[in-house]
């Protein structure tokens, strides 16, 4: 091949990479757009006050978010409940506690948990939690917020323990060793020393694990009972907004108030989703300028 | 005295914790294996489901998840990378490329819903696909962007910028030095974070739902054009939808263990794949 | 280069395939009845894959205006917002009936209760009437469980019974869902399509009888009754398809007027269309 033959082709597939690297983030930026388009056709039509005020998720009636956001609100929190003392805990052990070879064990047991897809755990909320469920709380159907939220931490888990992990490795060791050194123990040195030190990419890591939780669909969507009215209790029957639009999505015939209105969740979700994850990612480079 | 209890209390709390979320795994594991082993056979794996589904096998799904699978990396790994590799190698560094990174890492955390109602809208709407593996596996495909960008990226930063300046220095183009010299090197970087995409993709269900899966075909799917049955959304109806939900039941636990050893097997290559390639380094 | 091949391959694969397609949506009251004509069709016609999916009524005839589909299985008839839709777009909507169903409001056998008349059944369903003290002798609150807005059988319990239902019922996701969560809460009602409980899964469950001021108590199970049109709560199930498509989707129409198509909707639990 001559040099100029070599140079045409570099030049082709410069120009492809480059084609490839535009039409892809065209893609991605378009789903920016598809949401906002939709949801501006929404609200054109429906005044946004209802729609964040009202109590009532009623197709074709009427259309608030409010139900639907606190039901979201409900599982997300409830599983973060659980999912972060058991996730930082977890993590601390590993990094700081557990033997190399129980560490070797440990890690994919982790890595294991966050490959089981969506739909198994699901699964698993219907045929085993909710009889559990039940039978515990002497009611009669076990699928509800708590249900949703045990399952989601359990989907939350291995994110937030991988990314505390990190946080606390990367603590120096000089910390612990002049920690030590000045008089106490491990646990006060864990607790009061290493774990504060890792605060912001702990932060990072709930933030992460609660994006993970709140764009869950399948899960609650199997466990969580479906009623669109505003929960009470933890043992009531909640509908997400992922599990809205997945219910009444297919239902919808295109350009109509309610296909609208379901973009205009997803928005809402879309929205909430970014600013956590920006969170995250803000503490995580706090993390990462610490250690630099 | 007080210190060697609240000691205590701490080694229950981090040992106990630990144990917790590995008997969570455990719990898993074993109510699924130990209720769908038995309803495993080679038949399942082969044989169409029959007598109103109650009855039978899950090729279909196997087919349509493999399909499926098949073309969300036919789209999404030359895409990927073709991405990872403009932003990496030929872009300058600017605040353009930094946003542009920042959304990709963002669009990772992206409920995968939206990616469904974004397949709906521009495959299966705008695109006139329909309801098809073609759209479902675009739109799978799309969900799998921005981790096969952010794995290759990583992958190919971890090459040493003394290797691509030798290389042109020896007076290759960049191209070649891209396709003989970076991409073989990062090349099991780039498989693990394809495989493992893959191996999410197999799991998902909300983005298929409303881009063409289907409860049951009678068929195999032969067409892109089609639609097609997929395992987890085998286990999501025979588990909530189907008219016979009890006597299914073990079906759905043998649905269920078909589809976790799929997802387990694809991880443990990407592990293997991963673990060799560190150790080389 | 072996990449160009496989591309270049899945393409002729995608384009060379002599299949047709018939894509049956809709109504989860009908989904199970099709899958088994699904089934028995391909036995007797393998050129022509045949994918079927429930969803609800609404899906149904939302995907046969979207295009999703070719045959919209819908347990009530198309309403008139509906029908502007398809105007709208120049589509001409063909009708085809093909069974009748009853829909049978159930309880777990425990509950002393074995009929119920319309009004009742409507203040529980709307939420009016909380509790089971007002019919039977004992203070338990009810709970009901329903099917989602999407649903045919939804759509037709409250137009007949002219309701909103109660806010807290719960919505589940199909008919098998229901009779699940009723064999396990004795306080709970639920409505499913009667062709659910025909067929021996029936244990922990009672089919209430429905009165109405003007009739008797008549039991969903009960043939003749339905063949005379005296159960309040039946209906004729459609299929709806797109008038231009009829040419497509007349194959398996035709399987289901054949002697074996009639014997599948039978034993599925539905009942021949009034003549």
């Amino acid at each position: 091949m001559n040099a100029n033959k070599r140079a045409i082709t570099d030049w082709i597939f410069k120009q492809g990479f480059k084609t490839a690297g535009v039409v892809t983030i065209a893609l991605l930026g378009g789903i920016f757009f598809m949401l906002l388009y939709n949801s501006i056709s929404f609200f054109i039509k429906r005044s946004p006050l209802d729609f964040f005020t009202g109590s009532n998720w009623d197709p074709e009636t009427n259309y608030s978010i409010l139900p639907l956001i606190v039901s979201t609100a409900f599982v997300a929190i409830g599983s973060m409940v659980i999912a972060v003392p058991l996730g930082i805990l977890t993590a601390a052990y590993i990094s700081e506690f557990a033997p190399k070879k129980l560490q070797i064990i440990l890690k994919p047991i982790i890595e294991m948990l966050a490959a089981i897809p969506s739909v198994a755990i699901g699964f698993l909320g219907i045929v085993l939690l909710g009889p559990v469920i039940s039978v515990l709380f002497g009611i009669q159907n076990g699928l509800n917020a708590l249900n949703g939220s045990i399952l989601l931490s359990v989907m939350a888990l291995p994110t937030i323990i991988t990314i505390s992990e990190d946080a606390i490795n990367a603590v120096p060791k000089s910390h612990r060793e002049a920690s030590l050194a000045l008089g106490a123990n491990k646990w006060e040195t864990l607790f009061k020393v290493t774990i504060p030190a890792a605060v912001p990419g702990l932060i990072a890591a709930v933030m992460l694990g609660l994006g993970r939780a709140l764009g869950e669909t399948m899960t609650v969507l199997m466990a969580t009972g479906n009623a669109a009215a505003i929960p009470k209790n933890f043992l009531d029957s909640v509908r997400t907004i992922t599990a809205t639009i997945a219910i009444e999505m297919g239902e919808v015939p295109y350009q109509t108030t309610h296909y609208f209105a379901l973009f205009a969740i997803a928005s809402i979700l879309f929205l909430i989703t970014l600013v956590i994850n920006l969170l995250g990612e803000y503490f995580a480079n706090r993390l990462r300028k610490f250690h630099q | 005295m007080k210190k060697k209890f609240s000691h205590l209390i701490n080694w229950i709390l981090l040992i106990g914790s630990t144990f917790l979320v590995c008997t969570f795994l455990g719990i898993i594991l074993w109510d699924i294996f130990s209720k769908g082993a038995p309803a495993l056979s080679w038949d399942f794996i082969t044989q169409y489901p029959t007598n109103g589904m109650t009855k039978g096998g899950i090729l279909p799904a196997m087919v349509g998840t493999v399909l499926l699978t098949f073309i969300t990396t036919l789209f999404a790994v030359p895409f990927g990378v073709s991405c990872a590799v403009y932003l990496n190698e030929y872009a300058k560094p600017s605040l353009l490329t930094n946003i542009i990174r920042a959304s990709i890492r963002n669009l990772a955390g992206i409920p995968s819903i939206i990616y469904g109602l974004f397949g709906l809208a521009l495959f299966v709407q705008g695109l006139h696909f329909g309801t098809s593996v073609l759209s479902a596996g675009l739109t799978l495909g799309l969900l799998s962007l921005p981790y096969i960008i952010t794995t290759t990226e990583e992958a190919l930063k971890r090459i040493p910028n003394s290797m691509r300046e030798a290389t042109l220095a020896l007076g290759a183009t960049q191209f070649e030095t891209i396709k003989d010299v970076i991409l073989p090197k990062a090349l099991p970087g780039i498989l693990t974070g394809v495989i493992l995409t893959l191996s999410r993709a197999a799991g998902e269900t909300a983005p298929i739902l409303f881009t063409g899966v289907a409860f049951y075909i009678n068929g195999v799917t032969t067409s892109v054009n089609q639609e097609f049955m997929a395992l987890p959304y085998h286990l999501y109806m025979l588990s909530t939808q189907h008219s016979a939900i009890e006597t299914v039941r073990p079906l759905a636990y043998a649905t269920a263990v078909v589809l976790i050893i799929l997802v387990f097997m694809l991880n443990t290559v990407a592990f293997i794949i991963r673990f060799k390639y560190r150790t080389q380094d | 280069m072996k990449y160009i091949i496989f591309c270049f391959t899945l393409l002729i694969y995608s384009c060379n395939s002599n299949k047709g397609t018939i894509k049956v949506k809709g109504s989860d009251t009908e989904v199970n009845l099709a899958v088994v004509l699904a089934e028995k069709f391909h036995d007797k016609n393998d050129s022509i894959l045949i994918s079927v999916s429930g969803g609800g009524s609404g899906l149904g005839i939302a995907s046969l205006l979207n295009g999703t589909a070719d045959i919209a299985n819908s347990s009530r008839s198309i309403n008139d917002e509906e029908l502007q839709l398809f105007k709208k777009k120049n589509i001409q909507l063909s009708t085809f009936f093909f069974a009748q169903d009853a829909i049978a409001f159930v309880v777990s056998d425990q509950l002393p209760l074995d009929s119920i008349n319309t009004k009742d059944l409507a203040k529980i369903l709307s939420g009016d009437v909380k509790n089971w003290s007002s019919l039977i002798k004992q203070d338990i609150p009810i709970n009901i469980y329903g099917r989602q807005n999407n649903s045919g059988t939804y759509e037709f319990v409250k137009k007949i019974l002219n309701i909103h239902f109660s806010a807290n019922a719960k919505q589940m996701n199909g008919n098998a869902q229901i009779l699940e969560s009723i064999k396990a809460d004795n306080s709970g009602i639920g409505y499913v399509g009667a062709g659910y409980v025909m067929k021996g899964t029936t244990n922990g469950i009672k089919i209430l009888k429905i009165f109405t001021v003007n009739s008797k108590a008549v039991s969903p199970l009960d043939e003749e009754k339905i063949a005379s049109g005296s159960y309040f709560f039946q209906r004729p199930l459609f299929q709806y398809y797109k008038t231009q498509d009829y040419q497509k989707v007349k194959p398996f129409l035709d399987f289901e007027k054949t002697m074996e198509g009639l014997s599948i909707i039978k034993s599925s639990g539905y009942y021949p269309v009034k003549k």
